[in-house]
């Protein structure tokens, strides 16, 4: 195969755009929520389970999921948790600060596929920042998606992001809202226990809801030998992987497994797609 | 196809030919026993007769070191990359490297056209040149004898007193323009285009042993020789992973994005914040080292993505060969699926 070099029309693919940090919320001792700006207020134009590369001159660039919905115009929003030099470097920086963004990359959540159906939103830990902007769309366009069901773990209910919002969702007649942490609290009165202990109990239309599941590589195996239990079609499950990125553009390799590029393919997978590949999950 | 005759005392004059249309680069001596492509200044330094350089053409179309952009922390604001756009003749290059430009094109215009990798990769002439395989060759199981002349502008055929200069392409056409000495094709190759090395199967017959290799014992096997140090990928001419890491200066207020080659087999590669790996072990790398050598690309393009240039046998430390680990699949994949016995002696030859 050769390839008529000359034709080929380049693309610029490394340089951020430089945007704006609107507003910081603290959620726990590890997350902090950002409310980012683009240049004129431009609209990042992304679809729920995108993620951006965030870009911090002299630490780096790192893949962060855009947790807003774009049903909202304007400003996006990441949830970030510290962990290392960059994420660090990002929680120390206030409000008219600027960091440097690429994206939005990746394929997301189909979301034009799901109309109609029911949502069964499974999220652990930081898989919820992901799982929330899905969630929203969904809310925004309610008359088009059928049950919302949200199910989410955290370790301890300190560890517990979006609290203000998880206020509404426990509110919100439309929703059937489920939460669960692995060790309560003297003041918790909710569920206690690991996230598939809340799949038994639900009652579902099966061939009729869209599972969405995003959480910690462990968190996978159990929620999906609990939804096999409980005869949810493969073909109805959606999954999203973290991997090492360095490009978000399908050249540097480290997302990749087997022939499937992480940054391109993903970082949402289907379930059918995912059980042909090895080293996965 | 036009020929002509170039004899080897009128090299040094054509080489100085090339030099004025553009800048040459040519495999010269590194080394004792080693050869690399350099930018030419003086000709007669110039080794067409060579087995391998270590590092393929790769290096100058995915420099192993190159800069992104450059940033100032005191404003938060970058600067683009510069990619000069020279015009670069390749003179001496054999097949296998020649094939394995053509599929760095591909990887680098599929999904997102690269344009750093296109700068530099733009234009570029080729002057191609044979050679005889040695014991690491192995590039016509893989499909590219070594008279293959895709890619080339021009190609040079060894004989008894100089080269036959095949004409190719037009671009080849008006780089010897002008260079009136060439005389009157001879056609009397010498070069010996046999190959010792072999892969048991034909190219085309490798999709369905990859297909039946992912648990076989051969990866644990290599992983106990291997010590991870990631040589094989970096002198791979189709292996294109990168790094990208941002270098302050000594200001610590303004530095560069650099991107640098990387490599699978590192233990860091597919590492993640928080302790997963999600290729913890030599085995596993290997077999993904070895995978996108023969499967992954090739399931989508028909192609291996291997070209036999020997380069990760050759220089790997630990005496790992890649044509050993593509047998050896392939004589579990004749003893289990296929139920009948290994022929015996490596290169039995099987197509
Ligand atoms: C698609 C995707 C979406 C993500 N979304 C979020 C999110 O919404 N919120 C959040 O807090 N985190 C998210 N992450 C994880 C986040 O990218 C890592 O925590 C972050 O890269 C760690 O960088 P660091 O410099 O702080 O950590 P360090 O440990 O200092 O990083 C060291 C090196 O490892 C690399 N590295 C480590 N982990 C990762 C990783 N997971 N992916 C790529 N490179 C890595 C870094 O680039 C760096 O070079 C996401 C990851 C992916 C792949
Ligand atoms: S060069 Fe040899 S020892 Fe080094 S990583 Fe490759 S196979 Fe292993
Ligand atoms: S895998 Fe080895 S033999 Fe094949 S192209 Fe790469 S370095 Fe050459
Ligand atoms: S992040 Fe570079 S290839 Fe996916």
């Amino acid at each position: 195969m050769s390839i008529a070099i000359s034709e080929v029309k380049t693309q610029e693919l490394y340089y951020p755009e430089i945007a704006e940090i609107t507003a910081v919320k603290r959620f726990t001792d590890k997350e902090k929520w950002f409310d980012i700006k683009l240049p004129g207020g431009r609209s990042l134009g992304h679809r729920p389970g995108q993620f951006v590369q965030v870009s911090l001159f002299g630490a780096g660039e790192a893949p962060i999921s855009i947790t807003s919905s774009p049903t909202k115009k304007g400003n996006f929003e990441l949830c970030v948790r510290e962990v290392g030099m960059l994420t660090k470097l990002l929680h120390e920086l206030e409000v008219g600060s600027t960091i440097g963004i690429r994206g939005p990359f990746g394929k997301g959540f189909d979301v034009e596929s799901f109309k109609g159906k029911d949502i069964l939103i499974i999220g652990g830990g930081i898989g919820i920042v992901p799982l929330r902007s899905l969630i929203n769309y969904v809310i925004d366009n309610r008359n088009d998606y059928g049950r919302l069901i949200i199910l989410y773990g955290a370790k301890n209910p300190n560890e517990l992001l979006f609290p203000d919002e998880l206020k509404q969702w426990e509110k919100n007649k439309d929703i059937e809202y489920h939460v669960t942490v692995d060790q309560g609290t003297p003041e918790w009165k909710g569920n206690t226990g690991v996230i598939t202990t809340l799949i038994p109990g639900l009652d579902l239309d099966l061939p009729n809801t869209i599972t969405a599941v995003v959480g910690p590589p462990i968190m996978y195996k159990f929620v999906l030998m609990s939804l096999k239990t409980k005869r949810i079609p493969d073909e109805n499950i959606y999954l999203s992987l973290e991997r090492r990125m360095k490009c978000g553009v399908g050249k540097c390799g480290h997302c990749q497994i087997n022939h499937s590029y992480v940054c391109q393919d993903g970082p949402v997978y289907h379930y059918p797609e995912l059980k042909n590949l090895q080293e996965a999950i | 196809m036009k020929k002509y005759q170039l004899n080897n005392e009128q090299l040094p004059s054509f080489i100085d030919h090339l030099k004025k249309q553009g800048t040459v680069f040519a495999p010269h001596k590194k080394g004792d026993a080693s050869f690399s492509f350099k930018k030419v200044e003086d000709p007669n330094t110039v080794i067409l007769d060579y087995n391998r350089t270590l590092n393929s053409i790769k290096k100058y179309f995915l420099p192993p070191r190159e800069q992104l952009l450059s940033f100032s922390k005191r404003d938060n604001s970058f600067q683009k990359g510069f990619i000069e756009k020279e015009k670069k003749i390749f003179l001496g290059v054999h097949s296998y490297d020649m094939k394995a430009v053509l599929k760095l094109d591909y990887n680098f215009t599929q999904g997102n056209p690269e344009e750093n990798y296109l700068l530099h990769r733009k234009n570029s002439i080729f002057v191609g040149v044979s050679f005889t395989p040695d014991e690491f060759h192995f590039s016509q199981s893989v499909g590219i004898p070594v008279h293959n002349t895709e890619g080339f502008d021009i190609y040079l055929e060894k004989n008894t007193d100089g080269y036959t200069v095949k004409i190719i392409t037009e671009k080849g056409e008006k780089l010897i323009d002008g260079f009136d000495t060439l005389g009157k094709a001879k056609d009397i190759a010498t070069n010996y285009t046999q190959f010792k090395n072999k892969l048991k199967y034909n190219y085309n017959r490798l999709p369905e042993v990859f297909e039946q290799s992912w648990n076989a014992a051969v990866w644990e096997e290599i992983s106990k020789k291997c010590v991870g140090c990631g040589t094989c990928n970096l002198v791979c001419p189709t292996c294109y992973c990168f790094d990208v890491e941002d270098n302050l200066d000594l200001s610590l207020q303004t530095g560069t994005r650099d991107r640098s080659w990387d490599g699978c087999m590192l233990n860091s590669f597919a590492a993640v914040a928080g302790g997963e790996n999600f290729r913890k072990t030599l085995a596993e790398r290997q077999r993904h080292r070895v995978y996108r050598k023969f499967k992954y690309i090739s399931d989508i393009t028909g192609e291996p993505w291997c070209v036999g240039c020997g380069r990760c046998t050759a220089y790997c430390t630990a005496g790992i060969s890649i044509v050993e680990i593509v047998n050896q699949l392939c004589d579990i994949y004749e003893q289990k699926y296929l139920n009948r016995p290994a022929m015996a002696g490596l290169n039995a030859e099987r197509l």
